[in-house]
Order: C-alpha cells, then structure tokens, then sequence
C-alpha cells in the first residue's frame, strides 16, 4: 500500500451543477515531491484541501500512512500545511508563530526553543526571531509559514500555491530552497500551483489537472516529451507547443493553407489508422533552421517571414505564421534572425505530435 | 493659498468661534471655579467676573472635594461603578464577541435569519420593556443586587453587530492554520481572534464603560441599598441631601466627569471613528 | 457531508448560544409580555385578577389627559431641540471645518458636555437655572429681569429643551465634521475651474454629499428627543404641573412605581410604534439616497 491513496475522490459542492473534482485516483510513495498544476479552477487547490480535511470528500477514499481518514479532523491526519496568503498569526512574534503548534501538543518549552532554533537556523530567519509579520517582507514570511510546517515533524506537507504572492526572482529562489528542503527532510509533499515552471523544477512526479478531472501524472520530463492529450502538451512548455490544423495522407500531411509536408516512413506508418484530418504539434525547439538540420530534410525545407522575435540572450524565440497559425520557433543565439528576414526551417520529423481532432488525445502514446 | 481678503475673513471667524465656545463653555467653567468654593464665596462672586475663575490657593482650596471623598459614600459608589463595568467590559465581549464571531464565521442553521433578527432588534428602544426587566428582577428576588443589575445588561444587539461586521473580514486560512496547530474553536477565539480585533475589543469596551458610566435609569430602578449604588445614582442622593453646599454639589459632578474624561482622552481616536462611523456606515 | 454540518451546528450553537439565551430572557420575552400586557388590567401587587382587556387600554389612553400632555410634550421637545441641535451641529461643523487656526481647540470645547452624563449636566443646569443662579445675575446684569426658568410650567420644558441641546450639539458636529472632510477634495478644486461661487459650492457641493448623513443625523436626534426622561427626572420631576412629563418618564412612573404595568406595557407599545416609524422612515431615505449615490458615481466613474 502506498504512503497516500486517493480512490477516486469526488468533490461536489452543495447546489453545484457539476463536481469540482471527479474520480481522482492516485497513490504517492513516501517521502515524493508531487505537484498538481492546471489552470485555476481546475480543482487541484479543492483536492489538496480534501487531503488536508478542510474540504468534505463527497465521495471516495482518502488513506493517509494506511489509515482511512475522510472523517478524520484535519489536525488528526498527521499534516502541515503551507497557505498561499501565508496565514501567519498576526498577533505573534516570528518565534511564537513557529513554535505555536508545539506549544499546543504540550511540547516541553525546552525542546520547542531546541526546534524553533533549528527551523530558524535553516531558514535564515534568526534576525527576524522577534518581529512580527507586519514587519517582514513577503518571502520572510513564507519562510516563517515554512518554519511553522517543518517543526511538527508531521508526515505529510501540504502547499497550496505558495509562492505565488512572490515577486518573480524571490520566486526562483524561493523554489530552490524548498527543493533543498525537502531533499533535507524527506517529507512526503503536495504541491499545488499553476505555475508550470515550479512543477517542472520542483516536482518528483506532475498530476496536470482540467476541469476537475485528471488529464496525466508522470515525470516532468515524460510530460514535456510525451505529452497523453493536447491540454497536456499544451500546458507543459514554455513558450507554448506549436499546433496545426494537419489533413494526413499516406505520407503527405497537408496544412490548412495548403503547405504540404512529406512525412518520414516511421511516422506516416504509426499514422496508418489515423488518416484524414488530425492536429500536429510541435515544440519550439523542434523547429530547426540550422543548415545541418536543413541539408538533412531538404526536401521538406519550409519558409514564412520572421514577424517578430523574443531575444533572451541563451534562448531566442521567433514569431511567424505558417500553415495557418502563429508559430515560434527557438533559436540558439547563433541562428537569431531579424523582423522581416526570410527564415527557412524544417520541421524535426519524429518530435511531432498527433492528436485526434475530436478527442484531442495524442496518437502515437496510446 | 488664500487671499488677503479670504485671510481676513478667516480671522474674524476664529475671533468669532472663540467668543462663541467661551458663551457655550460658561457653565463648565463655572463649575469647575466654584466648585472650590464655600457657598458664601458663591454667592458673593456671583455678581462679578471672580464667578468664573476659581479661587486664590490656600489650605481649604480642596475642601469640597475632601468633604465628598471622606463624609459621603461616594468614593465608594465610584469603586462599584468601575467594578460593574469592568464586569459588563469581560462579559459583554465574551458573549456578544461569541456570537459576533458565530454570526460572522460559523455555518449553523438559519445563520442569515439571525443576522438579520440582529439588525432588527436594534431599532427597539430599550425604555420599552424596561419595566419587564424591572418586573423580572424583583420577581426573581434580584433587585438589590449585582446580579440583577449586571444580568440584564450583557447581551448587546449593536455589538454583537458590530463584532460581526469586523470578524467577517477576518481571513479563514489563519484559522486554518491555527487548526494544523491543535488549537481548537474556543482557544482560537480568545488567543487569534480577539487579539486580531484588538480595535474593536477597545472600541466596545470603551462604548460599554461609558454607557454603564453613565447610566441612570436602571440602577435608579435595581439599586434602593446605599452600598451598591452607582456613580450617577450617588450622586442624586448625595445633591438631595440638604447638608450637601452648592459648592460641594460641583465638586461632585466634576469628580464624575473625571474618569469619562481620562476615558475621552485616552481613546479619543477610536471614539470619534466610532462616532463618525456610525454615521456614514448609517448614512 | 452530515459530519461536518453537524459540528457546525454544534459550533454555532455552543459560540452563539449564550447571547441567544440572554437575547431570550431580556428582549425577547420582554417584548412579547409587553405586548401581551398591553391588552391587560395587570397590576403588579395583585396579579391574580388580571382579565384580557382586548383593544381598553388604548382605547383609555387617547383620553387619558396625563397621558396627552406627556405626548405632547414630548412632541414640544421634539419640535424645540430638532432644528437647535441639528442646524446647530450642521453650523458649527461648516464653521469649524472653515478655520485654519484653533480648529482642534474647537472640536473638543464644542464636544465638552457629551462628555458629561445627563445627571451631571442636569444637576449642574439646576444651580444655574436657579432663581438667583448665575444665569440670572449674568441676565440682571444685562437689564433682563430674573426668569423663572425650570420654576415655571411655560418656562421649563424649552429650558430643559435647551440645556439638551447644548449637551448634545457637540455629538453631532462629530459627525457632520466626519462628513465634511469625506468629502473628495477634487470635486471643490473642479468646481473652482468652473468659476463657482462659494454659496455655489456650498449649494452644489457640501449641501447633496452631507443629505444622507443630514438625514441621519435628524432622525437620531429626533429619537433621542423622543426618548427623554432623565433631564426632567432629575430637575423638575416632570413638573411644575405636569409641564415637563414625556412619554418615557410616564411609562417609567406608571410601570415601576404604580405598578400599573397594563397600562404602562400599552403607552410602551404606542412609543416604540412611534420609534421603529421613525427608524424605518430614516432607513428607506437613506437607502434611497445611497442607491441614487451609488448610480451617480457608476455613472461618472
């Protein structure tokens, strides 16, 4: 049994429609770093606090450590949770704040200065010991709201978007600590955001949620290379997936405004049940305009106009419309071209994704 | 910038204000000089400008007050005062602040209607059924005692309102959080709540001192015992009393009006929001 | 789902339950004996020859002389302190909030006697109404010859009336002066770019923002009026001949000390009819205005 199991959990709220959440099944191993990310409103944040017992599960099974805890209080289910507008006591010093949790499991007062030393010490907070929230800036109190989880020595943490009040550098940083942390720790973590990048940095494995419904969970780098539908693929990225309106023939994929493309044996035979109209994705960096690239596909070399360009320094993007919808391409520094140049560039051949057009789920990962 | 005219004319309404305030403050600033004099010195002054200033320093200049503090009971009616708000402050904030706060956060059954039923019963006036609660009392047998005075007094319509009003804007993850920290719905209330409220703790307790200060009907009604009376109802029996000099009678009403004083001085802020509140939250 | 709604219900009954018992012993029950009172003969020294009356006591009371001059009274104290205290608070916060210099000095000497307890100000207004008080010798000095002031049945309600206002005119010029300064600058700096007069200012500017609170403030000082006991209680015992007896001090007297609490529960009936009028007259306007505000600013805005 894992360490968290989660049978088909469904959450409707009172006079709702439709249920926030449906059917989400997952099990996490001890000691894992998982993230649920989607859109907001994609009910990653109302299952968290179904775990955390401050939602009512309306239906399913939650089992924390191999114990059924759907009726349990939340204080009951071995949990710290990290709140998203931090939830400090206002009222309180850095140190009470930290160390309030222990003062109300009748901790001896001896051992609770030895933890809230200990907490106070990895986070860098000992110059702050005396002040109060009011007086700290944002990400000090997140560090004071990671401060007040780590010292219960609890099993599980929970964070509900807890970065997300921060400034975009304090963000990076940050990110890492809470890595660092955990790798420290070894506490099993639910990290909720809907901020991709923190998933696909921070997370062992990503559950990508839509509309209350489970899309994929995998490694982040099984999400990225082999995205399960086009929410998916779409999601996981930046800057976005390329996507086609594509009709495919035997080995002749034809675009929207009539562009065609000659697909290579491998990918037009894993497409033989799936002729006729389909959607071709594509990530940036899969569009390749180096001369290397274009002298191997140079039968399928393509040409639009350079519309627009995004220069990062490392990494560069280029903005142009082909085949009937905008396209980025990502370009080394090397390759960076100006608005209005000419580009040439082939589509990388065994990077492209189908999905179907009714369904939207990927083809080829079925 | 004002103009030259504009300047001018703005100090001649301040001249203006001024002679103004000094008609309007004549009887406090008669009170307060006579009320260190003997009668005789009343009367005699009374014809010139002296009326109005107190007098000269010397070894009876206190007399008055002395009198009061030491022959008459009403130190004593001034403790029982304090001691009867202080009471009233503790409970009032405990149970109108319990129901303020179930009223704001707590999902119990036809919470909405109670709210309203809240909002309503502030338009009753309380000298309606003043006479049921005199008729209760003695019924009971609590008439002359503190119980009988205090019981009536604690629940509070307006501040159960008021307490809502501010605990609803209180965010919900802190009692979230306090949850995960094993504090439970009552610990919370006095340890999180009250002390995240601490303006309006401070405004009703003061609200609540000054209404028990200065209050005159009820205890007129429970009280009939010497020993229990309060400041107001005191005061009557002592200026009632043909002993009692006019001079000594000021001294008495100014000694009442010290402590309302200090309190107005104290608290001025959270006494004028709670004023101009009322108005424009009303208005 | 049925879990945690229970522990709500238990929550809520546990936090709000002890207000809710208080509620029910001293309002609840009160005004539903006062209501049933008001259609009996009950005497409070001989309770068990109390009958249902139906409609008598109300009948009696409108012509129950005592009982019309403590109304009209009442009204009389109404029509004095209303436009003295209103006017006069609405004056001083426009004079006041005019200054430039002495303005704090103002706002408390003007806010003095709020501070004192209407036994106070009652008490110390008898020494100063009194025959050869100093009101008189200032008034002698003036070649105006002694009044009787509060010793007199035509004198001493609007004496009373007066020394009210001048304890409670600082209270509201409180509020107006809250008023005033919420009111946005800008619209005054606009109105200046538009050649505005100061009269126009006043007239277009200060008078609309501050109707809602005028309104307010009328009726809570109307309220207050018409709950009028204490002043009288203390200086004249409602006299001389019944020239300064409300309402309030009719129900007070009847109830507690003749024990006549039928009777008393009706005239209590009649004035807090009278009250709850006034405060739902006082909502419906100020809604009313809000409502129009609001739409004004969404439009503008």
């Amino acid at each position: 049994m894992s360490f968290i199991e989660l049978k088909k959990i469904n959450k409707k709220y009172e006079n709702a429609e439709r249920n926030s959440v449906t059917d989400f099944t997952l099990n996490i191993e001890e000691k894992e770093f998982i993230a649920f990310v989607g859109p907001s409103g994609c009910g990653k944040s109302t299952t968290l606090r179904m775990i955390a017992g401050f939602e009512e599960i309306t239906g399913g099974d939650l089992y924390i450590d191999g114990k059924r805890v759907n009726e349990t209080a939340p204080k009951d289910r071995g949990i710290a949770m990290v709140f998203q507008n931090y939830a400090l006591y206002p009222h309180m010093t850095v140190e009470k704040n930290i160390g309030y949790g222990l003062k109300n499991m009748k901790v001896p007062a001896e051992e609770i200065k030895k933890k809230v030393d200990w907490a106070v010490d990895i986070l860098g907070l000992e110059e702050y010991r005396y002040r109060k929230p009011k007086n700290l800036s944002g990400g000090q109190r997140q560090r004071v709201a990671l401060g007040r989880a780590i010292v219960k020595n609890q099993k599980v943490f929970l964070m509900d978007e807890p970065l997300s009040n921060l400034d975009a550098k304090l963000r990076v940083s940050m990110r890492n600590e809470i890595s660092k942390l955990h790798r420290q720790l070894g506490t099993t973590t639910i990290y909720v955001t809907h901020d991709q990048v923190e998933a696909m940095t921070m997370a062992d494995r990503i559950v990508i949620m839509k509309d209350g419904v489970m899309q994929q969970v995998g490694k982040p780098m099984d999400l990225y290379e082999h995205p399960i539908n086009k929410f998916v693929a779409g999601f996981i990225g930046s800057p976005q997936m390329n996507f086609y309106n594509v009709t495919v023939k035997g080995e002749e994929m034809t675009f929207e405004d009539g562009k065609k493309i000659t697909l290579p044996d491998v990918v037009a035979e894993r497409l033989s049940d799936h002729q006729g109209e389909l959607i071709m994705g594509i990530r940036g960096e899969d569009i390749k305009v180096d001369e290397q690239n274009r002298e191997l596909y140079k039968a399928n070399v393509q040409q639009a106009i350079v519309e627009n360009t995004e220069v990062m320094g490392n990494e560069n993007n280029l903005y142009f419309t082909y085949g009937g919808s905008l396209t980025v391409a990502r370009v080394s520094k090397y390759e960076l071209s100006q608005m209005g140049d000419k580009l040439e560039f082939v589509f990388s051949p065994t990077k492209m994704h189908f999905f179907d057009k009714e369904t939207e789920e990927n083809i080829l990962e079925k | 910038m004002l103009t030259k005219k504009q300047k001018t004319a703005n100090w001649i309404l301040v001249i203006i204000l001024l002679i103004a305030s000094l008609f309007f403050l004549f009887p406090v600033i008669w009170m307060l000089a006579n009320s260190f004099k003997g009668d005789a010195a009343i009367t005699a002054d009374m014809n010139t400008i002296k009326a109005f200033i107190p007098p000269a320093l010397s070894g009876n200049f206190f007399d008055n007050y002395i009198t009061i503090l030491t022959d008459t009971k009403f130190l004593k009616y001034m403790v029982n005062t304090l001691f009867y708000a202080a009471i009233l402050i503790v409970l009032g904030i405990i149970v109108n602040g319990l129901a303020g706060y179930a009223l704001a956060k707590i999902k119990f059954p036809f919470r909405e209607r109670w709210v309203l039923i809240i909002l309503l019963l502030q338009i009753v006036p309380m000298e309606t059924i003043l006479t049921i609660h005199f008729l209760m009392i003695a019924k009971v047998g609590l008439l002359n005692t503190v119980i009988g005075y205090i019981l009536p007094m604690i629940v509070n319509p307006f501040n159960i309102f008021l307490f809502r009003q501010v605990f609803i804007s209180l965010p919900d993850d802190v009692y979230e959080a306090a949850q995960l920290d094993f504090c439970g719905p009552l610990k919370y209330f006095f340890t999180m709540v009250l002390p995240m409220s601490k303006t309006v703790v401070a405004t009703v307790s003061v609200f609540t001192f000054l209404n028990v200060w200065n209050d005159y009907l009820w205890p007129s009604l429970v009280f009939t015992s010497s020993d229990l009376l309060t400041a107001q109802i005191g005061l009557n029996s002592i200026t009632s009393n043909d002993n009692t000099t006019m001079g000594q009678t000021l001294a008495v009403i100014t000694l009442i009006t010290i402590p309302v004083i200090i309190i107005y001085s104290l608290f001025s802020k959270q006494i004028v929001e709670g004023v101009t509140s009322t108005g424009s939250k009303e208005g | 789902m049925m879990k945690k709604k229970k522990s709500n219900t238990i929550m809520g009954m546990a936090f709000f339950g002890p207000a809710l018992v208080l509620l029910t012993i001293f309002l609840f029950i009160p005004m539903i004996l006062t209501l049933v009172f008001s259609f009996t003969d009950y005497f409070a020294l001989s309770p068990n020859l109390t009958h249902f009356v139906g409609f008598e006591n109300y009948g009696k009371l409108f012509k129950d002389e005592l009982f019309l001059q403590s109304f009209f009274n009442t009204v009389k104290f109404v029509l004095i302190i209303l436009p003295c205290q209103g006017l006069g608070a609405l004056g001083l916060a426009l004079l006041i909030n005019k200054v430039t210099h002495c303005k704090k000095y103002f706002k408390v000497a003007f806010f003095v006697p709020v501070v004192m307890s209407l036994a106070v100000v009652s008490t110390l207004w008898m020494q100063i109404y009194s025959p050869e008080g100093i009101l008189n010798t200032i008034l002698g000095n003036l070649g105006i010859n002694a009044q009787p002031f509060i010793h007199s049945a035509s004198q001493a309600l609007p004496s009373i009336a007066l020394m009210s206002v001048w304890q409670g005119v600082g209270y509201q010029m409180i509020i107006f002066l809250g008023g005033l300064q919420a009111i946005n600058p800008a619209l005054y700096e606009a109105a200046e770019m538009d050649h505005a007069s100061s009269w126009q200012k006043f007239k277009d500017i200060t008078l609309p923002e501050l109707k809602p609170l005028c309104v307010f403030v009328f009726i809570t000082v109307t309220i207050g009026a018409f709950r009028m006991i204490v002043q009288p209680m203390v200086m004249t015992g409602g006299g001389p001949s019944h020239s300064t007896y409300t309402m309030v001090y009719n129900i007070y007297e009847t109830g507690t000390v003749n024990w006549e609490i039928g009777i008393a529960s009706t005239m209590a009936i009649v004035f807090a009819i009278f009250v709850m009028i006034l405060t739902v007259i006082q909502s419906i306007l100020t809604r009313d205005k809000e409502d129009k505000h609001v739409n004004k600013k969404a439009k503008n805005g």
